[in-house]
């Protein structure tokens, strides 16, 4: 009784969150995101650049990439999104973890996040030259295309430096 | 009553969890979308006109000045409203400018399929009456088109919902009941502009149904709208059904938007089943069929001219052909002078996505040739 309630207090530690994020994903859409841009059965650390928290994923001692998750705002909510690179610092895939306004969740969906995967820090991503508008949220495509060049550069720019390996 | 042991574990795992992968995942836990928030922004256009003739000065203009305000009460509901100021000045006793409520509604969020809405909403109808920010569209003024057919910026009281189509990838809805038009307000000239109610003690006799479905895929969106609804607001000569008088609105719209190149169109169709008896009542000219529509078409020179640039200048073309008398009831002589042909060109220079100069020239025909003239605007224009 009293080692099952020293457990729970311990857990209960454990799982208040030190650090609260101005807005936040649920840590299973991140775990299924990070699963699904990097496949089943790697395995995520978070290790801190600069207070900045980003994920370094490997599979058995080989690193797979990077992700960070991030917030900008939309027309009036902010969008909650992933960024994830691979080891030679191209974009792997973006991820909307989530989307609170009720128009222009289309930038959650595969046809526009497919855009992204491939670029580098080099971009240009920039609406209107490789990136494609979403009709009726122009807001929320440009923040999360400005947004993303942002996590790029910064995941790039650690990566290079050695700040992430 | 805990083991020294056990509470020592509990403080390093504090200690260290900001650095276990563990805690990482977790830090995102923290669920504060439950907090209030709220959000300030707002769009405006500032512009010059001067239309060719001898009685026609040039002018400037603030046209408009909205605020934009959001309140998140819950994950669950928002409230968002627009205040908008037209022409910039109201005076006691002096003719022109209006204070308006644009929109105000409250969305309850319950899933991303169904968002219930409620208030003051704009019905879903072409392009511009639901997306008129002025960065979003080439000219200095909206298309007339946008006036007179679809008499945007529409806006009445009602609820309803807005969604994505389960298992659909980019297909989206909203469909709401609203107030209904009220005949007394139809014209010739103007069509069903005057018979909006706007949310001002607006009659609700005539409920009416609007809605609208899209498909939206990255640069692309094609949607449908339609209005239904009575006009005859109880008045014995017209009718004092819920749907007598009924006014019947349908809508197609399209937009391409894929680097240099943007496109758009839209087409309406309207009826009005009883404009006869509406204008032997009110002694109008109301037609009984107001159709029409625009294409338009531009091209960023920066692609041409300046590839790195992160700015935009569209040079653009739209052409607009619509009659608010496309049908009139016999008793009728159509008005020539409403079957209106317009065509604009401009340049659009964006230097950031949501700040715009424009510049156009528009040249205003009709299928009488009476008072056509030709028009030059000069403006800016930001949303945020």
């Amino acid at each position: 009784m009293r080692l099952a309630l020293a457990l729970g207090t311990v857990l209960v530690c454990a799982l208040v969150p030190s650090h609260a994020a101005a807005q936040s994903a649920p840590p299973a859409k991140v775990a299924g995101s990070v699963e699904r841009i990097f496949g089943p059965g790697a395995r995520t650390d978070t290790v801190r650049v600069d207070s900045v928290s980003v994920l370094r994923i490997s599979r058995a001692g080989a690193l797979l990439g990077f992700a960070q998750v991030r917030n900008v705002k939309g027309k009036d909510q902010p969008i909650t999104y992933l960024v994830a690179i691979d080891p030679t610092d191209h974009l792997k895939d973006i991820d909307i973890l989530v989307y609170r306004e009720p128009h222009g969740g289309e930038v959650a969906y595969e046809p526009w996040r497919k855009q992204f995967r491939g670029k580098t820090a080099a971009g240009p991503l920039e609406v209107g030259q490789d990136i494609r508008n979403i009709s009726g949220a122009t807001i929320s495509s440009h923040s999360v295309t400005r947004g993303v060049r942002r996590a790029l550069d910064s995941l790039t720019a650690w990566h290079a430096s050695g700040r992430l390996k | 009553m805990l083991s020294p042991f056990v509470r020592l574990a509990a403080i390093v795992i504090l200690v260290l969890s900001p650095l276990t992968p563990l805690a990482g995942r977790l830090a995102a836990q923290s669920d504060d979308d439950t907090e209030e928030r709220t959000t300030v922004g707002g769009y405006g256009e500032v512009q010059y006109l001067n239309a060719s003739g001898a009685d026609t000065p040039g002018e400037v203009n603030v046209r408009r000045f909205v605020v934009y305000l959001a309140h998140t009460f819950s994950q669950k509901l928002t409230f968002r409203g627009e205040l908008e100021l037209e022409d910039a000045l109201i005076a006691g006793g002096e003719e022109g400018g209006e204070v308006a409520l644009e929109q105000a509604y409250l969305d309850y969020q319950l899933s991303p399929a169904f968002t219930l809405r409620t208030g003051l909403v704009l019905p879903p109808i072409g392009i511009i009456n639901e997306t008129h920010e002025p960065p979003t569209f080439n000219g200095v003024e909206r298309p007339a088109f946008d006036q007179f057919v679809i008499p945007s910026t529409w806006r009445e009281i009602g609820v309803g919902a807005t969604g994505a189509i389960p298992g659909s990838v980019g297909l989206s809805y909203r469909v709401y009941v609203v107030n209904g038009l009220r005949a007394e307000g139809f014209s010739g000239a103007n069509g069903i502009r005057g018979g909006r109610q706007e949310g001002r003690e607006a009659s609700f006799t005539n409920p009416s149904l609007t809605g609208r479905l899209e498909w939206t895929r990255p640069g692309f969106q094609v949607g449908g709208s339609f209005w239904y609804g009575g006009s005859a607001n109880k008045n014995p000569a017209l009718g004092t059904g819920a749907f007598d008088n009924s006014v019947a609105l349908v809508s197609a719209d399209a937009r391409y938007d894929n680097g240099p190149v943007s496109l758009r169109g839209v087409f309406a169709n309207l009826s009005i089943a009883d404009a006869e008896a509406i204008n032997t009542l009110y002694g109008g000219q109301v037609g009984s069929r107001i159709a029409g529509g625009y294409v338009e078409g531009a091209y960023n020179l920066l692609s041409v001219v300046a590839r790195k640039s992160r700015q935009r200048l569209d040079a653009f073309a739209r052409y607009e052909h619509f009659n608010t008398q496309a049908g009139v009831p016999t008793a009728v002589t159509r008005d020539e002078t409403l079957a209106r042909r317009i065509a604009t060109v401009g340049l659009t220079y964006k230097p950031v996505y949501n700040v715009v100069f424009k510049g156009d020239y528009r040249i205003r025909r009709n299928q009488a040739g009476l008072g056509e003239d030709e028009v030059i605007g000069l403006g800016v224009g930001y949303q945020f």
